[in-house]
């Protein structure tokens, strides 16, 4: 199929007619600069390398505040991050509260990173935010396409995947 | 042979002359004028809201829904439900008015509905035919053991039922309730999110009433356990099935069917020439009436086991059965009969017909298979089907050649649609191309543990049309030979002695907890994982009490020695008790047993007073569910009952697709604000449950909250010691520090765990924690929205 990287993953995600923007790393990075309080979220299936590896840098690099959701925290912590864990339903919903103050106190974020959360429970979790939280904006660096995002990398291989990432956490 | 309900091993307590005087049992001198007055009249006092309807318990629904706010997860944007529509509700209201939310909580209360509905009519059903054969006088007689029978019926009806005429009423009562609540789901009706939720909740506890109903009905009438820990081991697993006999399958949730089954057998000296064997709720519950009866396994095992050929006969009942069951058990020339009005399949009704010639019809393919809905004409049937046809289905027993597997595999195009379309994203894709090189290695770790739970997505994506379930049945069919396994069967009702051995420890917290694995087989890794959390919350002392699809999950898998949970830990209610309650309707129990707690240990009222029990529970009694494979409307209506007691639940992953859960925020502090009835005073409580259904991403953090779950604002200091070491000892393994909302549920320095005390002062230290005042009667009753 021609357009089968713009098919969400699981295909039957499609919720209607709003469909996430297909982003590259550029225009991922572009919204991460845009972002004045950007948070970046981090499931259990990127806690091992090479994906933890990649994850740190872009961390690092745009020195974003980590949430790690399920059992992802250990790893992330060990790399020096300084998450704070709480599950994924956790999140959203806080995240969704246009009067809660962020993971630092200091107000709601505006960009919300997804990366490595399962993907129909990530997908749940972003049309709950599509939906209820029109203050933030979405961006899903995972190697699956999340419609429910408000912009989102295609369906990729790893090895492409692996480059977008690389690409996101290249320093200089 | 029919098993009567076992006898306990030891002798019935010998008690002394004075004794019934002396426990002032007025229930004998109340059952003797009921029998000779006919009607009912305990004198019990009435609570404020018996036979209540759809608003009576708005107040209570609503103190919970401030607590914990609705989560929405909307799977779709639109509305599809009537022709002004479709509706894009996306930042958009609908053409009828509603928005996102409320259509959100509208589909939520239309799923506890359609559960509610499932189990009122498998408990009308069964009822008509157990009032048509033995009256409807028919008395409700639980045992020596159980004297609050029906602790649900009591609490929301206001009555002792006392035969089945009673549960008949009762019945008719949640028919009435559920006729307004679904009535709400109509286009202009309802509008608000939070009425939506009410409605949903009520219509939970209409969906208690009716398992209730169903179940006790068919325990008594059957004569089935009666709240027996030793109750007997029933052999479950593909392997268990001997297919050189006959074998006949039962698929659902009524017994009728499959009992007539085993009658049939005993009646004409057969039980030892046929396999009956079951999968799903139906399995439990005719190993229930009789141990002969084998349980292949959870709903997980539907399709692999109806493409394995094994059985020559499959009998259908309701609920959760595949409904392309007819199309696959044809490719196997297997006989099908459908026994209820819940699932025909378009096939002629012989019910008036005679036994032989309908035999005769199935054999000659005269009929495509036959709807017959006379449980005992059923019996007969499908055991003479069964005789005649299996010889003749000997070589359609077998799945293709692994060979031939092989070959088939070369065919895959390495598309990749069938991990995308899988529930999962398992590898079958893999799997296909490594058997292309005569490596099953990937099929197998795809049968194992039921990773693949068999729903056949991958098949219908595949554009070879690879048969992908018979590739995987035929490359498990090894493995399944060596599937041996023991369940214990359902036992039924928690008894009134063991309450009170455990009521105090519970309600104070020595016993960390009651922790019930129910639900279905929608797994996200399996089995496997569920079984790894009873086993983990066994060693830690809390009591287990599984059902349908979870009770059989947990029992699929063996130690080092061989042995399943069911044989390693008693069947008691107990600390370290692993309890089989039963199938779906035996859920009942579960929230029975915390009700009876309120009655035995704190001696609450039942009658009419449903308020009052609730607030205790959801104080006092540290219970969660755990339903890890929940999908069908069934358990979302079970747990929105359980919800609606007072007692929280985790799902696993896919249970967000259920579009809500209902969250605490420990951020908020004046949402977790309580009185103290003792005092009268209104004060700062803890987030104690946090949530009321949580989903959780993975089993670590499902395990780890579900400890938490068990924490209340009533327990002592030693016995929040020994939860909250619990929860820092899970919670520590998994994120490798301890938790940091540990400060929560200090409330003074003897709840801290003293094996953590130095680190956990260093956390109250940091957060600047000061200790708490405790509350004596900690209640949400007298608060806003009374």
């Amino acid at each position: 199929m021609a357009n089968e990287r713009v098919i969400p993953w699981q295909p039957t995600v499609i919720a209607g007619p709003k469909q996430a923007l297909l982003v590259t790393p550029e225009t991922a990075e572009l919204m991460i600069k845009k972002a004045k309080r950007p948070l970046f979220i981090l499931g259990p299936l990127v806690k091992e390398d090479p994906l933890l590896t990649y994850a740190t840098k872009i961390a690092e690099k745009w020195n974003l505040q980590v949430v790690t959701t399920a059992d992802a925290y250990k790893p992330f912590n060990d790399k020096g991050l300084n998450p704070t864990a709480y599950g994924v339903v956790e999140i959203v919903n806080l995240l969704k509260d246009p009067e809660w103050q962020g993971v630092d106190g200091e107000g709601q974020h505006d960009l919300v990173i997804f990366m490595g959360c399962i993907y129909y429970i990530a997908s749940q979790g972003l049309s709950s935010l599509k939906h209820y939280a029109p203050h933030l904006k979405t961006l899903t660096i995972c190697k699956f396409f999340h419609s429910n995002a408000d912009a989102s990398f295609p369906n990729l291989k790893d090895e492409e995947w692996f480059k977008y990432l690389e690409k996101m956490g290249e320093v200089g | 042979m029919i098993v009567v309900a076992p006898k306990p091993k030891s002798e019935p307590k010998k008690f002394k002359a004075d004794f019934w005087k002396t426990k002032d049992f007025k229930v004998s001198i109340g059952e003797i004028v009921e029998k000779e007055g006919g009607i009912s009249e305990e004198k019990t006092p009435m609570g404020p809201t018996p036979k209540p309807n759809v608003t009576d318990l708005r107040s209570w629904d609503m103190k919970l829904l401030g607590r914990y706010e609705p989560f929405y997860a909307p799977f779709c944007d639109m509305c599809c439900l009537c022709t002004f529509g479709k509706c894009d509700l996306l930042n958009k209201k609908g053409a009828c008015g509603i928005d996102s939310e409320a259509q959100q909580a509208r589909i939520v209360l239309l799923a506890c509905n359609i559960g509610t509905a499932a189990h009122a009519g498998h408990g009308r059903h069964l009822l008509h035919h157990l009032i048509e054969e033995l009256g409807e006088d028919y008395p409700l007689d639980l045992g020596l053991n159980i004297d609050i029978e029906a602790p649900i019926t009591r609490t929301i009806i206001g009555k002792k039922p006392q035969n089945l005429a009673d549960l008949d009423k009762t019945l008719s009562y949640v028919e009435e309730q559920l006729s307004h609540l679904l009535s709400a789901c109509h286009t202009g009706q309802e509008g608000s999110s939070l009425d939506f939720e009410s409605k949903a909740l009520h219509s939970g506890v209409m969906d208690d009433l009716a398992r209730e109903v169903g179940d006790i009905a068919q325990i008594v009438a059957l004569n089935m356990p009666k709240g027996d820990g030793d109750a007997p081991l029933v052999e479950m697993g593909v392997g268990t099935i001997d297919n050189t006999k006959p074998v006949v399958l039962c698929i659902g949730h009524n017994v009728l069917p499959g009992s007539s089954v085993m009658d049939y057998l005993d009646e004409t000296g057969q039980e030892e020439d046929l396999e009956v064997c079951g999968i799903c709720c139906a399995a439990i519950d005719i190993s229930r009436y009789n141990d002969r009866a084998k349980v292949v396994g959870p709903l997980s095992r539907q399709l692999k086991f109806i493409r394995s050929g094994v059985a020559d006969v499959i009998i259908v009942d309701e609920q959760c059965i595949r409904t392309d069951v007819l199309e696959e058990a044809q490719k196997k020339n297997t006989a099908v009969i459908a026994t209820t009005d819940k699932m025909c399949l378009g096939l002629p009704d012989m019910t008036d017909k005679d036994p032989d010639l309908i035999v005769s019809k199935l054999l000659n393919k005269e009929i495509e298979g036959a709807l017959i809905l006379d449980p005992e004409k059923v019996g007969e049937v499908s055991v003479k089907v069964a005789k005649i046809l299996a010889p003749e289905r000997e070589k359609l027993k077998l799945l293709p050649e692994l060979d031939e597997v092989q070959k088939m595999a070369a065919e895959c195009t390495e598309c990749g649609w069938c991990t995308r379309v899988c529930p999962n994203s398992k590898p079958m894709m893999e799997a296909v191309i490594a058997a292309k090189e005569g490596d099953f290695s990937g099929f197998e770790e795809l049968y194992l543990n039921d990773v693949c739970y068999s729903c056949g997505r991958c098949e219908q994506e595949c554009e070879r049309e690879l048969p992908l379930m018979s590739m995987l049945a035929k490359v498990g069919e090894k493995l399944a030979k060596t599937e041996k396994f023991n369940i214990r069967a359902g036992r039924g009702p928690v008894q009134d002695v063991e309450i009170r051995r455990v009521g105090a420890p519970l309600v104070l917290g020595d016993i960390p907890g009651v922790i019930a694995i129910v639900g279905c087989s929608n797994y996200p890794n399996g089995g496997k994982e569920v079984a790894e959390m009873a086993k983990e919350f066994l060693e830690r002392n809390y009591i287990v009490v599984a059902t349908g699809c979870g009770a059989m999950s947990i029992g699929e898998y063996l130690d080092e020695e061989g042995k399943t949970l069911y044989e390693q830990y008693t069947g008691d209610f107990d600390a370290r008790g692993l309890l089989n309650i039963g199938s779906c309707v035996s859920n009942a129990h579960i929230s029975g047993a915390c009700i009876k707690i309120a009655n035995i240990f704190a001696k609450k009222p039942l009658e009419g007073n449903f308020e009052e029990i609730a607030d205790y529970i959801l104080n006092r009694v540290g219970a969660c569910g755990i339903a890890w494979g929940a999908y069908s409307q069934k358990a979302a209506a079970i747990a929105t009952g359980f919800n609606r007691w007072g007692v929280p639940a985790v799902v696993g992953p896919h249970g967000s697709k259920y579009r809500r859960l209902l969250l605490g925020r420990t951020d908020k502090k004046e949402n977790w604000k309580i009185k103290d009835l003792r005092t009268g005073k209104v004060m700062d409580g803890e987030p104690a449950p946090e949530h009321l259904i949580y989903a959780a991403e993975n089993m670590e953090e499902a395990i780890v909250m579900t400890a938490k779950l068990c924490i209340r604002p009533t327990d002592t200091g030693k016995g929040r010691q020994i939860k909250l070491n619990h929860y820092i000892d899970l919670y520590k393994r998994y994120h490798g520090r301890l938790p940091p909302d540990i400060h929560l549920f200090v409330r003074n320095e003897k709840d801290i765990p003293i094996t953590y005390k130095k680190d956990v002062k260093e956390i109250l230290e940091e957060v600047g924690w000061e200790p708490r005042e405790i509350p004596q009667e900690p209640s949400l009753m007298g608060m806003g929205g009374d």
